[in-house]
């Protein structure tokens, strides 16, 4: 019986109220594979970070073959052999492949502090080819494709003798030769012994690399086990299996024919390409697709952020050539980023401050240069934030950083709606929010679109979109696949769409 | 083909301290070609040695994303101490050139330790310490002139084999191993490392507060031997010594190549033709007799332009590690 | 037990408010006047106030730089070389012996005078060139940083060693003298009881203190300074509002140049060369993040009044004067580390809510 390599027990952990994991229990045996699978906010990145040893778990243990296991910080979960290949690749982009290989400890002349290059350097190309990657160790990495910097973090877990390789939505920026190349060098792992957690949304990958499955949902594992048990179909029934309660409004779908925004063969060469839709008076449409399939990149190509090469944008039948943020508004665009506290909040502003800064200059006679109206200002926050119903203390004085996911998520959203916007676009409005924060905001969304704002919708959670949306376009690998109207919705057929690997 | 195209790119940003000296070269083997006979560039040589070799300083500081703005003040402190223990004790000139340097450590220690341990932003600390510096070392000279005897000022005009001038020999030196520790062992790289992204490198298992403290004491020792060096031409120390050199110091590295932003720079040869250039331009610009109020006008174009090219280079590679998704073409 | 906690949180509370940098000054002047007592007498006020006036000017313009997230060390450089222009517009004689080599000599000056030398607009003229070209300056500043993004410290840094180089050159380092008394009125007069100086930079604060607190400009620059990705996707322009902040800051930079220029009666090459660590100085400590973001005009003014009192009452002490400067560098180090550690705190509390 192979020994237990990593057994996690109990393991539970909340933000600000908020229970990320309940009491997970899995076990990890040696020599295996273990794919994790859920959907976004199922808490895989969670028990990931409690592995790395970048967040402290509340509840629960942790035992790495046979050892007790609290990792302080990640150099710790380094040292215990743990190697994570994540997206965010840590590699340091001004130094050569060897280097990045070596960085910790150099192999060195006996008794000198001098790096003995050549040794470096043969055992950089064996550890090179290991992985299939052919190139001079003393490339920089800086010019390496995302596809081989991977290869050289699987190097340099392989460097370190780990016990365990996690590999985190490994494919997400790889080309399909790359991706082959990827499996290979995971087989070779697997003859070799490695021990391997495998996290990806492309189910067909989990099940061809996989010993056994495990499925978070919600916090939960809800079923576990060898990898025959599991098919794509039940994968996906595991993951979203959720009694859909009377969480979402009912949803009069009256929209007007009148076009709010159209896109047209919307291109960004590597981002999105060929992107076609329209977005109706007092329509909720929804854009659903995992992870790298380009659903954020497209909304912030929309408002402004980010350049696009070729297609149309229109918003109430004007044209938009060149959109900037500043332009969009003034046309009553509106845009919650995914990322609140990075882009969405001043996190050392207060409330007031934070749910005024886009009507500013509506409360003042001339723009810019002009004073605040402070009453002004004061009553329609005020309002606001009753509207919204936004837990906090008096709102001139309480600071961002000061209140929890939900009601930040509402003043961001607040701010918006201040503007009166004509067309808001939602990137994933509910993320790391309670329960009940989230049916207020669902229930403010469907009052504003029928009022006749129109309303894109993105999100990562399936049967949100269905609660809310009266359509649901799906985007994979850049491009929009399919749409479903509201009486075809179908999970399992949604899902197919999404996590359709290729074509 | 894109990648190409990212390759000369990235050849050109890289290697402008060279691609600059070259064009350098040629105009000046057309212009004045008399400029470049061999005592000539000896002596632009030795004349940038004491710059060079605190340029070689600021460089380990630069290349963890860091700056030292007290190099000045520390050569001055460190010559004064020195030129008074030869004046009152009596020490031989290697024993004066030893505390010279201990001093220099001792100087960038502290430096080190506010940025590594206390966190404060090393151009706070190095300007707060420019002036306490020199503060200190006014105290210790009481505003007068140390001068230095003869067995010190020997050395400044003295040749060693009677071939090369002894401050061509010592900026080698330090630039060979300054080049050893960068290239050749583990600290260095692991400079290069957190000069590149200090968390990644924490991360990575790397001490970063060593490469850091690393860094500055080396600075301080550099920037001691470089005054050291500049006393021994001069014969003496006054009030305004080493006043203004770490500017000339920051505009060799950052000519040579080294970035602003950490990371990035070689010390051979880019420093090395950093500190040449600046002097050549220097004594370009008094052979050619323009009025010398104008100097450091040039100069400071010279180092905008530098800082401009760095800030370009460091622009262009962000864009380009923003993440991709790949779309089916 | 609970009052024991109360009384603990008092002094928290003290060292936390905006007033702590007011208090420690005022009890540094209490502690130095017991050893000191002709601290407090007439004429060291009025002496130690008239320092305040111009320094102010200076630190309120820096603390725009600093509020959104850069910093400007060309301020003093800005103040030499407005001054030797301003003065090159009004001054009523040139000593042929020091400016005849000089490359502007006949062409803007001669030994008559300055460009409008007598001319009642003179100083309205010389006025508005210095103001002018330090906000110019100041444009240059901010279109380098926004635009080419290069780093506020090297592009400040050059400007400062590039102006005051021109500033010299412009003079071959001959101070301007023989400046018209309207202008030097303006430095060292005074309209009734109040200083002239006075009413132009509470004036300058005033303005300062209705933009940052009650305009929209003002809550733009915090924006920026605070997060200028969130400012980017609120539609604020963000290169415009970090120019206009080193523009401001330029022109404070020309109204401490004209009330110094007045005062020490000249146009001087050399003008504000060791100012820059006051400056710096005073507005770290007064709580002015490095960081960007935060500041005050009030904090400005207490940052102002204790680098002040310090400086007066160091000089007043029988130590040499390269230990004030030991001292200075040492007060500001503290302060640093003061910023340094409550950025540190801020910054932890974040982390702790709510990491979804």
């Amino acid at each position: 019986m192979a020994e237990c390599a990593l057994k996690i027990r109990d393991i539970s952990k909340s933000f600000f109220g908020i229970q990320a994991l309940r009491e997970v229990n899995l076990d990890v045996r040696e020599g295996q594979t273990l794919g994790l699978i859920g959907e976004n906010g199922a808490g895989k990145s969670t028990l990931m970070n409690i592995l790395g040893g970048v967040i402290a778990l509340d509840g629960g243990a942790i035992r790495l073959f046979g050892d007790k296991y609290y990792p302080a910080c990640p150099a710790d979960a380094t040292r215990a052999g743990i190697a994570f290949i994540h997206q965010e690749l840590n590699l340091f982009g001004n130094l050569s492949i060897a280097d990045n290989l070596f960085i910790d400890r150099f192999p060195q002349f006996r008794r000198s502090p001098l790096i003995d290059k050549r040794s470096t350097y043969n055992q950089a190309d064996v550890l090179l080819s290991s992985v299939d990657l052919r190139l001079p160790p003393q490339t920089p990495v800086e010019l390496l494709t995302p596809g081989e910097k991977q290869l050289v973090e699987i190097a340099k877990a392989m460097r370190r003798e780990s016990r365990i390789i996690i590999f985190d939505e490994p494919t997400t920026s790889l080309t399909a030769a790359e991706r082959s190349r990827l499996f290979a060098i995971i087989k070779k792992l697997q003859d070799q012994g490695q021990t391997i957690i495998y996290i990806s949304h492309t189910l067909e990958d989990v099940l061809r690399v996989s010993d056994t499955i495990a499925v978070l949902r919600d916090g939960c594992l809800v079923s576990a086990g060898p990898r025959d048990e599991y098919s794509v179909n039940k994968m996906i029934s595991d993951m979203v299996g959720r009694k859909i309660e009377q969480m979402y409004p009912t949803r009069d779908t009256c929209l007007e024919a009148k076009p709010l925004l159209e896109v047209q063969s919307l291109t960004q060469p590597g981002i999105v390409r060929d992107i076609t839709f329209q977005l109706h008076k007092k329509e909720v449409l929804g854009i659903f697709g995992l992870m790298g399939s380009g659903r954020s990149e497209l909304v912030r190509i929309i408002f402004g952020l980010d350049p696009f090469s070729a297609g149309k944008i229109r918003l109430n039948t004007v044209n938009i050539p060149k959109p900037s943020p500043a332009l969009n508004i003034r046309h009553a665009l509106a845009f919650v980023t995914e990322n609140r506290r990075e882009e969405g909040l001043l996190m050392e502003a207060s409330v007031m401050e934070n749910l005024n800064l886009l009507t500013l200059g509506k409360c003042s006679k001339l723009g810019p240069m002009g004073l605040i109206d402070r009453m002004k200002t004061t009553k329609c926050t005020q309002q606001m934030s009753k509207q919204l119903n936004i837990k906090s203390g008096p709102i001139q004085k309480h600071q961002a950083k000061n209140l929890s996911g939900g009601n930040q998520q509402k003043v961001v959203l607040g701010k918006w709606l201040l503007t009166d916007p004509v067309v808001l676009i939602l990137d994933e409005p509910t993320r790391g929010i309670d329960v009940g924060a989230k049916v207020e905001i669902y229930r403010i969304i469907n009052q504003l679109a029928e009022k006749g704002t129109g309303i894109l919708y993105i999100s990562s959670e399936l049967d949100e979109l269905m609660g809310m949306c009266d359509r649901i376009l799906v985007m994979s690998n850049g491009r929009l696949k399919a749409e479903f109207q509201r009486d075809d919705y179908d999970q399992e057929a949604i899902l197919q769409a999404a996590f359709s690997a290729s074509n | 083909m894109d990648g190409k195209r990212k390759k000369l790119t990235f050849a050109l940003l890289n290697n402008t301290p060279v691609l600059l000296f070259a064009f350098l070269f040629i105009v000046f083997g057309f212009v004045a070609p008399q400029s470049l006979r061999y005592q000539n560039i000896e002596n632009v040589f030795k004349q940038a040695s004491y710059v060079g070799i605190i340029a070689v300083g600021m460089t380990f500081v630069l290349l963890t994303g860091g700056i030292d703005l007290s190099v000045g003040s520390n050569m001055y402190v460190s010559a004064v101490v020195a030129g008074l223990a030869m004046q009152r004790y009596s020490i031989g000139p290697w024993p004066a050139l030893f505390l010279c340097l201990m001093v220099g450590a001792m100087f960038g220690a502290v430096n080190a330790f506010a940025v590594a341990k206390l966190k404060i932003i090393p151009f706070v600390v190095t300007l707060a310490m420019m002036v306490t510096g020199r503060g200190i070392g006014l105290m210790f000279s009481k505003s007068h002139a140390v001068s230095f005897p003869d067995s010190v000022t020997g050395l400044g005009s003295a040749d060693l084999f009677g071939l090369i001038p002894y401050p061509i020999v010592l900026f080698a030196m330090v630039v060979f191993c300054a080049w050893i520790l960068l290239e050749r062992t583990t600290l260095g790289r692991q400079i290069y490392a957190v000069g590149f992204n200090k968390e990644a490198a924490r991360k990575a298992g790397i001490n970063t507060d060593r490469a850091l403290i690393t860094a500055y004491i080396l600075c301080g020792v550099f920037a001691s031997l470089g005054g050291f060096i500049s006393v021994a031409q001069l014969g003496n120390v006054n009030a305004g010594f080493g006043k203004g050199d770490e500017f000339d110091a920051i505009a060799a590295a950052v000519l040579g190549g080294v970035s602003l932003f950490g990371g990035v720079g070689k010390v051979f040869p880019g420093v090395v033709l950093g500190a040449v250039f600046i002097q050549t331009v220097s004594n370009s610009l008094v052979s050619a007799r323009v009025d010398l109020y104008l100097h450091p006008l040039i100069a400071a174009g010279f180092i905008f332009f530098a800082v401009f090219i760095d800030s370009l280079r460091s622009t262009y590679l962000a864009k380009l590690s923003r993440r991709n998704i790949r779309v089916e073409e | 037990m609970k009052m024991y906690r109360i009384l603990l949180r008092w002094p928290e509370k003290v060292v936390l408010s905006d007033h702590f940098v007011l208090v420690l000054t005022a009890l540094y002047f209490l502690l130095i006047w017991a050893i000191y007592p002709h601290m407090a007498g007439h004429r060291n006020l009025a002496n130690l106030l008239s320092n305040v006036w111009p320094l102010l000017a200076l630190v309120i313009g820096q603390m725009f730089v600093l509020i959104v997230g850069g910093i400007d060390l060309s301020q003093t450089s800005i103040m030499a070389v407005t001054s030797v222009l301003g003065a090159m517009v009004m001054a009523m004689r040139f000593d042929p012996a020091k400016f005849q080599h000089n490359p502007l000599w006949g062409v803007i000056f001669s030994e008559q005078g300055g460009w409008l030398a007598g001319h009642s607009s003179a100083v309205p003229a010389a006025i508005f060139v210095m103001l002018a070209i330090g906000m110019g300056i100041g444009f240059l500043n901010g279109l380098a940083v926004a635009k080419l993004r290069m780093p506020p410290f090297m592009v400040t840094l050059v400007a400062m060693s590039f102006f005051s180089g021109l500033a010299i050159y412009l003079t071959r380092s001959e101070n301007i003298m023989h400046l018209p008394a309207s202008f030097i009125a303006i430095g060292k007069g005074a309209v009734g009881p109040i200083p002239s100086a006075l009413l132009i930079v509470v004036s300058l604060a005033a303005v300062a203190f209705v933009i940052l607190n009650r305009s929209v400009l003002g809550r733009w620059f915090y924006a920026v300074g605070q997060n200028i990705r969130t400012a980017s996707v609120s539609g604020i322009p963000t290169d415009r509002v970090v120019i206009l902040a080193y523009v401001f800051s330029g022109f404070c930079a020309g109204i401490g140049s004209i009330l110094y220029s007045a005062r020490l009666e000249a146009g001087r090459p050399t003008l504000g060369r060791n100012l820059l660590l006051d400056v710096i100085g005073a507005a770290v400590i007064g709580g002015i993040s490095l960081f960007g973001g935060k500041g005050k005009v009030l904090w400005a003014v207490y940052g102002v009044l204790f680098f002040v009192v310090l400086d007066n009452s160091l000089n007043k002490m029988p130590i040499e004067f390269y230990s004030i400067d030991i001292i200075k560098g040492c007060v500001i180090l503290m302060a640093a580390l003061l910023d340094a550690l409550r950025t540190r705190i801020a910054a932890n509390q974040v982390i702790a809510v709510g990491a979804a």
